[in-house]
């Protein structure tokens, strides 16, 4: 009985929170727009008990699916996101890699302190280091003054409003997410193997790629996926930092839900990005599982 | 055994593998070799025997190009291996921790040198299943190095190193993490393949008797210098100061003032107790205080007091440790100092004649212990 308790409790938290939520969220998606409160329909008549189960069955149908499907926004604001979350990740990994290495190899009295360093900016309000980027970023913002200070650039920067803003903002924002993994995978790498390539007549070089990088191996596929994940489905970033050419799906859904507030329309979005998520997300908890096995 | 016996050190013929040349490593102000001379020849299995920190890991790292000594010179071949890099180095280490690549199969570590210095896969495989057999490995091949036990791993890591057929293969303690039995299969495992393949061994060890067993010869160390360079015969039987008698096995030792008296030499040692026949290995000054130093299998214990003996002390068991073949007895004589006397226990336990608190006689040859200095 007790035991049945513990597992239940989990349980309970994820009907709750996730999957109530889901089929509310897929039930509007399969409604209809309607100027009312809320605005779609058909509603549940819980007074009507079974037959009022029935009834509101009888009127969903796929139709939001469909309209997806006919217009290109979409689609296109779909494959967008996949590839600014593609390339980010690929740069975060490029950015970070480098720094959770250097982390590793730091004395270790030193590695508290980076990490530190590392994990510092989290207790800052997220919007307001956006905000801040959008100071660094504005045409004549800080950034523009130090480097015309320096005499590198003597017009205005065009950056804020761009994908390049995004890519900033998102590796920026996620870096943390990629060096924490690496370093995991890499502070626990014992020092004498790389001696033992060198040994066995590798040079520095290759003793990295074929002994550091594969050992890292399942830190970098975890730093990856916890960047790209979230960085599919991102709002906040693309739309302070990005320009009214940047489409990303989490930009749409904001304006379906709020500006057009065509709910059964934004719910389909919604349920379709966390059809796309699923696969990545199975794919990431193999890696975490392959890499207990490995280690157990 | 009718081969001739393998002493290349006593040649003046042969040339040294490697030579240290007066090399000393400072780790910041702190010496960990201090101004080392020693030659290794060829073939030859030479263990490195010391107390912890005495610099043996220090003078390994320095063979395989890990750290660059402050001053000196370490060659090889005749070769001042100087800053070679640790991969141009024709000389292989098996690490303490034995350092297995964990993504790789044991078959690919096996491989990894191998891999470095050619493209010829069919060479390859042929010495990686040649070390295989050498080392028994054969059924896990396929297995990475987490799946296998602690001393088969130990065999993937000796195969490892010897697979580039090293001039000088340098193994870093590397049975310490073995059972004693398992230690024992293998450091006969270990003189086999260093015969078959004639690579010259050089082994570091914590282990006295393992260094005892598989060398050919033992240098003991203590603080960065050579204390004793010597077979393992003579650094048990003639050990050069009490720190190597003492280091090496169990031993009483007795100082005195010693008095020569032709080959002979008398130790005085204690107001009151007969005194102690030596032989002197060295010219002895009169008067001059030293140790005598006696192993306890070479003393006899016996209840009744023997005759005509030179060696003649008088004292009470306080202590007795059984060890199976044989006991080791504490014999307090009369100025309170305890002598260890060993004697092979070919009788049963109960028909044990000698007991706590017996009187006992303890006698020796007059050439069973060395005189040292100091
Ligand atoms: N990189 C280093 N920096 C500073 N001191 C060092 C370094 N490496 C070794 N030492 C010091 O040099 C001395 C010799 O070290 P070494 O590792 O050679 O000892 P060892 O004889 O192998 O000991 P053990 O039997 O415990 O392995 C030790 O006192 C150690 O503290
Ligand atoms: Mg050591």
């Amino acid at each position: 009985m007790r035991r049945f308790t513990l597992i239940a409790v989990p349980y309970l938290w994820l009907l709750a929170l996730f999957l109530v939520p889901f089929l509310i969220v897929l039930k509007i998606s399969l409604s209809d727009y309607a100027l009312s409160i809320p605005p779609y329909a058909p509603t549940l008549d819980f007074s009507a008990g079974w037959q009022g189960i029935k009834d509101l069955m009888s009127k969903l149908d796929f139709e939001n699916y469909v309209f997806l499907t006919e217009d290109a926004l979409y689609w296109k604001a779909y494959l967008s996101s996949l590839k600014i979350a593609l390339i980010s990740t690929v740069l975060t990994l490029l950015v970070g890699y480098p720094i959770a290495y250097g982390m590793a190899r730091a004395a270790p009295e030193w590695r508290p302190t980076l990490l530190m360093l590392v994990i510092l900016p989290f207790w800052t309000s997220f919007l307001i280091r956006v905000y801040a980027w959008m100071g660094i970023l504005a045409s004549e913002g800080v950034l523009y003054q130090f480097l015309s200070f320096l005499g590198i650039v003597d017009e205005p920067l065009k950056i804020l409003s761009t994908n390049t803003a995004v890519y900033i903002g998102i590796v920026y924002t996620y870096l943390p997410f990629m060096i924490l993994p690496i370093y995991a995978a890499l502070e626990k790498m014992d020092d004498s193997l790389i001696e033992a390539a060198e040994d066995l007549g590798c040079s520095r070089m290759s003793a990295f790629w074929l002994i550091t990088i594969p050992l890292s191996k399942s830190g970098i596929i975890a730093g990856c996926f916890l960047v790209f994940i979230p960085t599919i489905g991102e709002f906040v970033i693309p739309s302070l930092l990005g320009g009214s050419d940047t489409l990303m799906i989490g930009k749409v859904l904001w304006e379906e839900f709020f500006s057009n507030r065509d709910w059964p329309v934004a719910s389909a979005v919604a349920i379709i990005l966390l059809l796309i998520l699923v696969i990545p997300i199975v794919l990431f908890q193999r890696n975490q599982q392959l890499q207990r096995e490995a280690e157990g | 055994m009718n081969q001739k016996v393998f002493a290349p050190w006593d040649d003046p013929n042969q040339k040294p593998l490697i030579q240290f040349q007066n090399v000393t490593k400072k780790f910041g102000t702190f010496t960990a070799i201090d101004d080392l001379s020693l030659d290794i020849y060829e073939r030859e299995f030479f263990a490195l025997l010391g107390p912890s920190g005495c610099g043996k890991t220090t003078m390994m790292r320095m063979l395989a190009g890990f750290e660059t000594p402050t001053s000196g010179t370490i060659r090889l071949s005749g070769q001042d291996l100087g800053q070679t890099a640790p991969n141009k180095r024709a000389v292989n280490m098996m690490f303490q921790s034995y350092a297995l690549f964990p993504h790789l199969s044991v078959w690919e570590n096996i491989a990894f040198g191998l891999k470095r210095e050619s493209t010829d896969k069919d060479a390859i495989a042929a010495r990686v299943e040649e070390m295989l057999r050498l080392t028994r490995l054969g059924k896990f091949a396929k297995r990475k190095p987490h799946q296998i036990s602690g001393g088969q791993r130990q065999r993937v890591a000796l195969a490892r190193s010897l697979a580039k057929s090293p001039k000088l293969l340098l193994l870093d303690e590397p049975l310490g993490a073995l059972d004693k039995k398992l230690r024992e299969e293998t450091q006969f495992e270990l003189m086999d393949i260093q015969e078959k393949t004639g690579t010259t061994f050089v082994i570091v060890t914590h282990d006295q008797e393992e260094a005892m067993t598989v060398a050919s010869r033992v240098a003991v160390m203590d603080e960065g210098r050579l204390v004793q360079v010597a077979t393992p015969a003579d650094i048990y039987e003639a050990p050069n100061s009490v720190y190597v008698a003492d280091f090496i096995g169990d031993v009483n030792i007795i100082e005195g003032n010693a008095t020569p008296n032709g080959d002979r030499v008398r130790i005085d040692w204690a107001e009151g107790q007969p005194e102690i026949w030596g032989t002197a290995q060295k010219p002895v000054a009169s008067g001059e205080r030293i140790s005598f130093a006696i192993r306890p299998e070479k003393v006899t214990i016996s209840k009744e007091k023997p005759e005509d003996r030179r060696n003649l002390l008088e004292g009470e068991v306080i202590d007795i440790a059984y060890l199976g073949n044989i006991s080791t007895f504490h014999v307090k004589v009369g100025n309170g100092q305890i002598i260890k006397a060993q004697s092979a226990n070919t009788r049963r336990l109960a028909n044990r004649d000698i007991t706590w608190e017996d009187r006992v006689w303890l006698t020796f040859t007059e050439t069973a212990g060395v005189l040292l200095e100091g």
